[in-house]
């Protein structure tokens, strides 16, 4: 049986002769039924990377395989196993709802019947039946996203390579979404998935990369990625707008300042010293709130990712 | 609800036809806002070409007014193909949308072939009216023959190319726009489309037999006429060359990655 497993093998994309480097010699596999997702910040090259897979890009160096087929030589192919929504708006403004989606499907090779099913299901499934006569150019942001979604996953081939599908979408409806991906990696697909929404991902994807700069900071399962913070907690303090950065006790082990927002990393034996001293800014008027809570994946991918404090000014 | 994981890569005749067959629909639902307007515009233009030029200079004898019919439809036809074909691909790079259109698992080819019979749809009403317009104002002898068959495909291929090898070589939206817009300007300005060459100065007339624009007034003309087209052979052979050269550097820069 052959292995339908998606492979990148140090794929390097530098524009500019060779000055900047969108990708930098970026390695990931992503197996069938898997979702992978990839986090980074703006800028860190993640459209960069899944244009490649579809044939939008040609990699500098390095080389993408999907089972027997060589993405980079045979984009025809690429085309054909992968589908893809990109980060930009569908073209879609004259074309109803269910147009759009139908043929699409058949585009991709299903047949009127099959897709025409499956296509009934998605908008039932996405809950944007209202909007099934509609326009695009009449749809909303959001709505219009889920269409998208909906097209690119009614007849989705092997891979399906999602750029940041939950844009613009309401918090309801991102929920029936991501049960929709995950729908997708249990049938088989193999799902590559570009978000920002870390707290969401978390819930969805099977394993992730961080990436910044062109590079993978770290990889791996959710859990496995927030290991090194077991045992530990975060404690949010928001500060009092334009204070100074306190001085921390010695407990806290670790911790990052956005804007008003710190974050101090304590283990869990030390919750009852962090309240009280949480407290004791805001009797003094330095901190206004606090919350302790487990260390969320978003922690991870604050500390790699990083110095958001140093990149914003401390005093705002 | 299953998911179908597709079991082999389609390839092969049934495939490409399939492949042209949605995405002309795509294309043609892709046109539903605008489609309407544009035919309505095409009409307009073929029928007060015609009729304008009359108004301009009164009694116009038989001979100029057959040049002048026959030439319009091909300016139409250039002009969709040339200009408005360009610019619908400029607005796609433009909205961002250009991706997922490339990203669709249909052979090149059938895009392109999708896209030629759009155009056919934009402007063939046009010319239809401006013929017809033709011949109720002017005192003209049509003779509709099989040979406008084989010429106005042909002039139609190679218009609707040369407008696509253009709009996907050139990357910014603007830049396309200005070139189709000028190249347009030259090539109706300064070809024997809308009259007989022996009116231009000798050095245009000679430049005009290496640009496409008289050779597919020849080829039309010679469908609609009689005894009026020399050359025939000599066009077909000059617009094959352009056809020719119009689909590999379309076959090229489709081809071609950043
Ligand atoms: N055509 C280009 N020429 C030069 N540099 C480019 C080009 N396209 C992208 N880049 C650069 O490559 C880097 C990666 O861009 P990319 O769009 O992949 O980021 P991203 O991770 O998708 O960001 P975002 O989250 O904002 O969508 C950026 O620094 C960008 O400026
Ligand atoms: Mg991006």
């Amino acid at each position: 049986m052959t292995d339908w497993t998606f492979r990148a093998v140090d794929v390097t994309k530098s524009y500019d002769d060779g000055k900047t480097f969108a990708n930098d010699r970026i390695t990931l596999h992503v197996e069938p039924g898997e979702v992978y997702g990839l986090l980074g910040p703006n800028g860190a090259g993640k459209t960069t990377l899944v244009k490649q897979v579809i044939g939008l890009l040609k990699p500098s160096s390095g080389t993408m395989n999907l089972g027997p087929h060589d993405l980079v030589d045979d984009p025809d192919a690429a085309r054909q196993l992968c589908s893809y929504l990109p980060q930009a708006q569908m073209p879609i403004n004259s074309f109803k709802t269910h147009e759009a989606i139908a043929i699409t499907g058949m585009i991709r090779g299903g047949t009127a019947a099959a897709v025409a099913a499956r296509r009934d299901a998605l908008i039932e499934a996405l809950d944007i039946g209202e909007w099934r006569d509609t326009l695009g150019a009449k749809l909303s942001g959001g709505v219009k996203r889920l269409v998208g979604f909906a097209m690119v996953t009614v007849w989705p081939g092997r891979v399906v390579i999602l750029d940041e599908p939950t844009n613009d979408v309401d918090p309801l409806r991102r929920r029936l979404l991501w049960e929709q991906v995950r729908r997708l990696g249990d049938e088989g697909v193999a799902v590559f998935l570009v978000t920002h929404n870390v707290l969401e991902a978390e819930k969805s994807v099977d394993r992730l990369a961080i990436i910044d700069r062109g590079r993978i900071l770290a990889e791996g399962t959710p859990s496995s990625l927030k290991q090194v913070d077991r045992g530990r907690l975060r404690l949010h303090v928001m500060l009092a707008p334009h204070t100074p950065t306190p001085e921390l006790p010695p407990f806290v082990e670790d911790h990052t300042r956005v804007r008003s927002n710190l974050i101090a990393v304590i283990s869990e034996a030390e919750a009852v010293h962090g309240i009280g001293w949480a407290q004791e800014l805001m009797g003094i008027g330095i901190a206004e709130e606090y919350a302790l809570a487990a260390t969320t994946l978003e922690d991870v991918y604050v500390r790699l990712t990083g110095d958001v404090a140093a990149r914003e000014p401390a005093s705002s | 609800m299953t998911v179908a994981v597709i079991p082999a890569l389609r390839t092969g005749p049934g495939y490409w036809w399939h492949s042209f067959v949605m995405m002309t629909r795509w294309e043609i639902v892709g046109l539903r806002l605008l489609l309407p307007i544009t035919v309505f515009v095409q009409l307009l233009t073929g029928a007060g070409f015609v009729l304008g030029v009359g108004l301009f200079f009164g009694q116009i004898p038989s001979r100029a007014a057959l040049f002048l019919s026959t030439g319009v439809i091909v300016i139409t036809l250039a002009t969709v193909g040339l200009v408005l074909g360009p610019q619908l691909i400029a607005a796609q790079k433009a909205e961002n949308t250009y991706d997922f259109i490339w990203s669709l698992p249909v052979p090149r080819s059938t895009a392109a072939a999708a896209w030629i019979v759009t155009n056919a749809i934009i402007a063939v009403p046009g010319m239809v009216m401006a013929l017809l317009v033709a011949n109720l104002r002017y005192d003209i002898d049509l003779v509709v023959s099989a040979a406008i068959v084989p010429g106005a495909l042909l002039t139609l291929y190679t218009a609707t190319m040369l407008g696509y090898a253009i709009a996907h070589t050139v990357k910014q939206p603007m830049l396309i726009n200005l070139i189709t817009q000028v190249t347009i300007f030259a090539l109706t300005g300064f070809s024997p489309v809308n009259f007989p060459k022996e009116q231009l100065p000798d050095w245009l007339a000679a430049l005009n037999e290496f640009l496409p624009l008289s050779h597919m007034a020849n080829v039309m003309r010679a469908g609609l006429t009689e005894g009026v087209v020399a050359g025939l052979a000599r066009s077909y052979l000059a617009l094959s060359l352009w056809a020719v050269a119009a689909t590999l550097v379309t076959a090229f820069v489709l081809r071609r990655r950043a």
